[in-house]
């Protein structure tokens, strides 16, 4: 037999045919891996990717929801949405050069920040130094001393640098200041202000630009590379001044807010109340974003291809309407009082509550602000002189936020205490020789007047100060601190839970208080070595320079001393005592609506709490009120001479210290069977109650009872 | 063949079926697979690239079609000549290779951060792909040479030879053609017969290498590989996290083949590869693109194609004529099957990303040719085992 061709074939060593068969055997193996991969990935989570690769290519992109109007008690509008073009930059198209000079300048000012705080530590050391050696300063020290001063106050202002050479930057910023006549420089200047701020975030350039303008920039896009003309909703408020305080305004959300609960569902970039009711009632106002769905390619560019590039829309839904207890009218009669009031240079607030249910139907402070100033982006500097105090701090709502010692307004609270703690009965008389003396110290009435022996009533009725010291004094020596205690359950020294942020809680002094504060000060001024009573010691340690003392009741008994209250809580004290010892919430929120105005839920605020007011104290006080406003001697009686209502008020002149001008107060209450009323009105600077606080309380009283032609003068009473 | 056989048989063999000199002097199933390979790849690129050009939507399905049939015809040449030849010109080759890969230092164009082409009027040469053959095709000669003397000298000087060529190409940076001239030399070391305990000892060596890259010299301030191929090596081990650019091409490149799911979108509705959200899709991962166009069918015909190459090189190893045309085969073989495992396991994520292009898949002139030059040179092997077989009734001494 031939050798078949096949047994010819070359022999291979035993050792590279196992290695052969190894190779064979790990290619095998590995090609085994890649189609079980394979089939891993494509058969059995293949569902999973193909969602995946949906998503890729989707981008949701938000169409703002225009937000709730706000509307008064009869249905006129305080605050509505118009819509407006904004040109924005966004940084990240921007050439690298001007990127850099706002990274720069970021941190010039961050280190300028540092530098005024090291300032600070070192002009602090220096005084401890100083005051350890116990020398007196020397020259050099005192001009050290002026210039540390000066650096700690504010931080080195950091130039806006230069425009960039990159020509591209300087001729989209001139290209673009033509049309919205601005000039590159300050566009250059808001975007490196606004980038070192916030990096990636867009830059908003200009806010409320012309239609014209608008579609300029829409239809030449590429020509404007970065710049992005957009439609955004803004703020309007028709009555501009008037309830700017309770309005708040919007402001994008914070990375931290995003993570909270309350602001669930609200994705990066979209606005939310900031302050006021937009704040308290962000979620009814606040829209539901619509979006639109957008097929794009990896560079995120919008596809055009009809096939694969479907686009789906979800339309946006406009916020729910939000009815409050405000009464436009009296709003603006209120404002206007108000105005009248105050003297240059000074501000007061005003607040006209519903008794019953705590509707407020009226708040105001002054000076006032035009609310349209916050529905675009404001500057720092406009900001900065809203919070000053040469203008008043107008931004401050003094209704709720301006804490002040009350005057004789707090005497019915005074006198709630001393009535339903059995100290005085309606009938007790005191004798008022016009002073009392209280160790070293003489407390007189005001105007040296002397009532001679009188009962609580004519007490309030004339506002004799002695009558109410005694009280003070008695309560002093009694068990319980009863009148810090009434004063606190008719809702002083405490939020009054009024549905605005930024509520203070004011201060009703006790012994607690006092006794810590004066802890801490002879701690710190021991620490310090600084003399007692002395003025480093008030500057370093703070004024609370002795304990508690029967003289600190006397004074809380007229509403002097350490007390703090806002006309929110006195009005809301009075409230408690004109309706029967209910604690009302004070709110502005009153229903929530629909875009049409129907009803969708009224918003409830059950009563805080009740106090035991017995009907004989509370109608006991109430004559002394009513006496008040209208008895020959009554102190705001000249006041409501020519008004025909049935007022019950107090008048209140609270001491400042400082040689300032006493603070005028009034505090008012109107029965009425369908719209009672009551009022608090204070005016710093403003003199005797029934100089500046009555007749405003009047004015509001007369428009909210529509009687124009009363006559509302300033009163002659010159008690406190 | 007309050599002159002293000894007659006794009688005359029966006629072989096929007549002699209609036999194929090629291997069908070999050429089968890369024809395949080759009609997928411009199939696949057809409908990926028909809007990466502005103005020519074939422009690389004409360019692949191009490169392929020269391709083919390289392939045909090569196999015609005795690659035994080739061991006599072993040492030019090599440094041809070396001069090559020197000369994209002085000439050659930046792409991408990197230095790898020479511009030329047709296509971009890129010598580290030529490389590839052109290192396997030396090492064999050397390690033939050596192979009387076998021992630890060999295996030393061998990996020295790769390394320097490796350590050209990564500086390059070329990472990939760095990794593949290791796998060949790992390959043709192997096919030698070297012991287990110097696979055991470079084992060791390049575990030390890699601690040393990737961990050790950058916490000392030495940085031997670009931050980005770093971060492309270690990505894949923990695919999660998509912020970086490597895993987020990786993760592109997943979505891709998982969302073809068993029969593929088609052209119109492969939106990773249409909407570019996969990157490269027609170089390193044209395979995605084939997962994502045709799924599962068309991913895993792909690779059976792929194991046909191989299972067909690995055949003509064990058919070789003498030691040298073992190697080469070995050494091509091995070096196919690491490019395609290593680009097929970086595109389903189970490989890192080094850059490796598909054979025969991806576009690419100098990959393209390369591959088919290496094909030929396994034709070649082939065909002398045929020719030997049918003149000589033993295995030729070596």
């Amino acid at each position: 037999m031939p050798p078949q061709l096949d047994d010819r074939r070359p022999t291979i060593t035993p050792q590279l045919a196992r290695r052969v068969a190894l190779l064979g055997g790990i290619a095998f193996v590995l090609f085994a891996a890649l189609f079980f991969r394979l089939w891993f990935l494509q058969v059995l989570s293949g569902d999973d990717y193909v969602s995946q690769a949906a998503q890729n290519r989707v981008r949701k992109i938000r169409i703002e929801a225009p937000r709730g109007d706000v509307v008064d008690r009869n249905d006129r509008t305080l605050i509505k949405t118009r819509q407006a073009a904004v040109v924005q930059i966004l940084p990240s198209e921007l050439p690298q050069a001007e990127r850099t000079l706002a990274a720069q300048y970021g941190s010039q000012v961050s280190a300028s920040e540092r530098r005024r705080l090291a300032a600070g530590d070192r002009l602090d050391r220096l005084d401890r130094e100083r005051r350890r050696s116990g020398r007196r300063i020397t020259r050099i020290q005192r001009r050290e001393r002026h210039r540390l001063l000066r650096a700690s106050r504010k931080a080195q202002r950091v130039a806006i640098p230069a425009l960039p050479a990159d020509p591209s930057v300087k001729r989209l910023y001139r290209r673009l200041g033509r049309v919205l006549n601005v000039s590159p420089r300050t566009i250059h200047k808001r975007v490196v202000q606004q980038v070192a701020q916030t990096p990636y975030a867009a830059v908003t350039v200009k806010t409320d630009i012309g239609l014209a303008a608008f579609n300029y920039l829409k239809e030449r896009q590429e020509r404007f590379p970065g710049v992005e003309p957009e439609i955004q909703y803004l703020r309007d408020y028709p009555y501009k001044a008037i309830g700017a305080h309770l309005f708040g305004t919007l402001r994008e959300i914070s990375p931290r807010e995003l993570k909270r609960k309350r602001y669930r569902g609200i994705s990066q970039g979209e606005r939310i109340g900031a302050g006021g009711i937009e704040q308290s009632y962000d979620r009814y106002l606040r829209g539901q974003d619509g979006y639109y769905r957008q097929v794009v390619d990896a560079l995120g560019q919008p596809c055009d291809d009809p096939v694969r590039c479907a686009v789906r829309r979800v339309k946006p839904q406009q916020g729910q309407q939000l009815k409050l207890t405000l009464d436009l009218r009296l709003q603006r009669a209120g404002q206007a009082a108000l105005a009248g009031a105050v003297p240059a240079g000074a501000g007061g607030g005003f607040v006209a509550m519903d008794p019953r249910n705590g509707d407020i139907l009226g708040m105001g402070s002054y000076p006032s602000f035009d609310a349209n100033l916050f529905a675009k982006p404001i500057s720092q500097e406009r900001y900065d002189r809203l919070n000053s105090d040469a203008e008043g701090k107008p931004l401050l709502d003094r209704a709720i936020a301006g804490v002040y010692p009350t005057g004789s307004t707090f005497k019915p609270i005074t006198a709630v205490a001393a009535l339903q703690s059995g100290l005085v009965t309606p009938s007790t008389l005191v004798d008022d020789p016009g002073s009392f003396k209280l160790g070293p110290q003489t407390f007189k009435n005001a105007g040296d007047a002397v009532n001679g022996s009188i009962d609580i009533v004519k007490a309030l009725e004339v506002s004799s100060d002695v009558f109410f010291y005694k009280l003070g004094y008695r309560m002093y020596s009694q068990k319980g601190q009863v009148l810090q205690t009434w004063a606190r359950r008719l809702g002083l020294g405490r939020k009054t839970g009024v549905d605005l942020p930024g509520e203070f809680a004011g201060l009703v002094p006790d012994r607690h208080w006092r006794d810590g504060a004066f802890n801490r000060y002879e701690k710190c001024r021991k620490r310090r070595g600084l003399g007692y009573q002395s003025q480093a010691a008030l500057f370093a340690c703070g004024g609370v320079d002795r304990p508690y003392s029967g003289g600190d009741n006397v004074q809380l008994a007229v509403g002097q001393g350490d007390l703090q209250a806002t006309p929110l809580q006195m009005a809301t004290a009075y409230a408690a005592v004109a309706n029967g010892g209910r604690v009302v919430e004070p709110h502005l929120g009153a229903e929530v609506e629909d875009g049409q105005g129907r009803l969708l839920q009224r918003l409830r605020f059950p009563t805080r709490r009740k106090v035991d007011l017995s009907a004989s104290t509370r109608a006991t006080i109430l004559r002394g009120l009513r006496l008040a406003a209208s008895a020959p001697d009554g102190t705001s009686a000249d006041v409501f001479k020519g008004v025909p209502l049935e007022v019950y008020g107090k008048t209140g002149t609270a001491e400042r210290g400082n040689g300032d001008a006493d603070q005028s107060w009034y505090v008012a209450y109107v029965p009425n069977k369908s719209r009672p009323i009551v009022v608090a009105v204070t005016v710093e600077k403003g003199g005797f109650g029934a100089e500046a606080a009555a007749p405003a309380a009047c004015r509001i009283l007369t428009n909210w009872f529509d009687l124009p032609g009363s006559d509302c003068s300033a009163g002659s009473s010159t008690t406190n | 063949m007309s050599v002159h056989t002293p000894i007659k048989p006794a009688s005359e063999p029966p006629a072989p079926l096929v007549p002699r000199g209609l036999r194929l002097r090629i291997d069908p199933l070999l050429t089968l697979a890369a024809v395949g390979l080759l009609v997928c790849s411009v199939y696949a690129l057809n409908g990926a690239t028909g809007d990466d050009v502005p103005g020519h939507p074939n422009y690389y399905v004409y360019r692949q079609i191009a490169f392929g049939g020269v391709g083919l015809v390289l392939m045909y040449g090569v196999s015609r000549l005795d690659y035994s030849r080739l061991r006599e010109l072993k040492y030019p080759l090599y440094g041809f290779m070396i001069f090559s890969i020197v000369v994209v230092w002085l000439l050659g164009t930046a792409s991408k951060g990197s230095k790898r082409w020479i511009e030329t009027p047709l296509f971009n040469l890129q010598p580290s792909e030529l490389g590839k053959v052109l290192l396997v095709v030396s090492l064999a000669g050397f390690l033939v040479d050596r192979l009387r003397r076998p021992g630890r000298d060999t295996t030393v000087r061998l990996v020295l030879l790769a390394l320097l060529p490796a350590m050209l190409v990564m500086a390059e940076p070329d990472l990939g053609s760095a990794l593949v001239y290791l796998a060949a030399v790992v390959a043709l070391l192997f096919v030698a017969g070297v012991p287990w305990r110097h696979f055991a000892l470079l084992g060791a060596l390049g575990g030390v290498a890699i601690a040393l890259t990737l961990v050790a010299l950058p916490a000392a301030g030495v940085d031997v590989l670009k931050p980005y191929q770093t971060d492309r090596l270690t990505s894949f081990l923990h695919p999660s996290d998509v912020a970086g650019k490597e895993g987020y091409q990786q993760q592109q490149s997943k979505i891709a083949i998982g969302s073809g799911e068993k029969t593929g979108r088609g052209v119109a509705k492969a939106t990773q590869t249409g909407l570019d959200f996969l990157p490269e899709h027609h170089t390193d991962f044209i395979y995605a693109v084939v997962g994502e166009t045709f799924g599962f069918a068309g991913a895993a015909l792909i690779l059976s194609l792929y194991a046909l190459l191989i299972w067909r090189g690995l055949h003509i190893l064990t058919q070789a004529k003498n030691l040298f045309g073992a190697l080469l085969a070995g050494g091509l073989t091995l070096t196919l099957f690491f490019q395609i495992f290593v680009n097929v396991g970086m595109t389903v994520g189970i490989m890192p990303i080094t850059g490796i292009p598909a054979p025969l898949l991806s576009y690419g002139g100098s990959s393209m040719l390369v591959t088919f030059l290496a094909l030929g040179l396994l034709q070649s092997v082939h065909a002398q085992a045929r020719e030997t077989a049918l003149t000589k009734s033993r295995a030729p001494v070596l």
